[in-house]
């Protein structure tokens, strides 16, 4: 007693949906990260570290062993600023 | 750093007035997170005199350090560019896979600690600086010359 073929093509839509989500966001996981592992469980230290790398080299994930800051590093330091409540 | 982290922030001021002329220049270090954590023990080895000396000079100047310790902490940029400039030159290869490896592994340092001993060895060689971990006691093995690390993704000899 054959299985008709119409009974399997929701298992296959299911499974196509799964690897689709699934590669996607791999995908943008890995684009994001520039193909390395992500940071987690960040700390003030981490974030503070990672906002200074991005003004050294200019990407999100990027490094650099120079010893030497590029031109103008020194003068791109943000400031957070607030309005006053009272 | 303040400890307080402005809440409801919507803009940053990103002043770009340079330092006026009386007060004298000096590079700011290029390294990113990864390489500075990397050689953080070997700029400890070296610079500890001059580390200390600023942290004494703010200590002691009431809450100006800022401005009155300008001095010497020109003096810790400049010992801390010389370590990367020299590791930098002399030990370039293992540097950077243990740069790498950390900014893969969430800049864990348990978990590199192969590249680690590599690096470790070069640097001891070639500049004669040595990773000590302040603090601890005599009588066991310092943790980064263990071969097995408890928390590691692998489980068994690093290296």
């Amino acid at each position: 007693m054959g299985v008709p073929f119409e009974a399997l093509l929701p298992f296959g839509i299911i499974i196509g949906s799964f690897t689709v989500g699934g590669a996607g966001l791999w995908a943008v996981r890995k684009w994001d990260n520039e193909g390395k592992m992500p940071r987690w469980n960040k700390d003030k230290w981490d974030r503070v570290m990672m906002e200074r790398d991005l003004r050294i080299t200019g990407t999100k994930r990027g490094q650099s062993s120079n010893h030497e800051a590029p031109k103008g590093f020194e003068l791109s330091n943000p400031w957070k600023i607030e309005k006053r409540i009272f | 750093m303040a400890s307080r982290e402005p809440q409801f922030n919507q803009q940053v001021l990103v002043d770009t007035t340079p330092m006026p002329d009386h007060i004298p220049k000096v590079e700011e270090i290029g390294a990113t997170s990864a390489p500075l954590y990397s050689a953080a023990y070997f700029i400890g080895d070296r610079c500890k005199p001059y580390n200390d000396d600023f942290m004494k000079c703010k200590d002691e100047s009431n809450g100006r350090g800022e401005l009155d310790c300008l001095k010497e902490g020109r003096k810790v940029t400049r010992c801390a560019a010389s370590v990367i400039k020299d590791i930098n030159t002399h030990c370039l290869k293992s540097f950077t896979a243990h740069w790498e490896c950390l900014e893969n592994n969430n800049h864990k340092l348990w978990e590199c600690r192969a590249q680690e001993m590599k690096l470790n060895s070069c640097v001891f060689e070639k500049l004669g600086l040595k990773k000590e971990i302040p603090g601890t006691p005599e009588n066991v093995v310092p943790v980064h010359l263990r071969p097995k690390q408890i928390y590691s993704d692998w489980p068994g000899r690093q290296y």
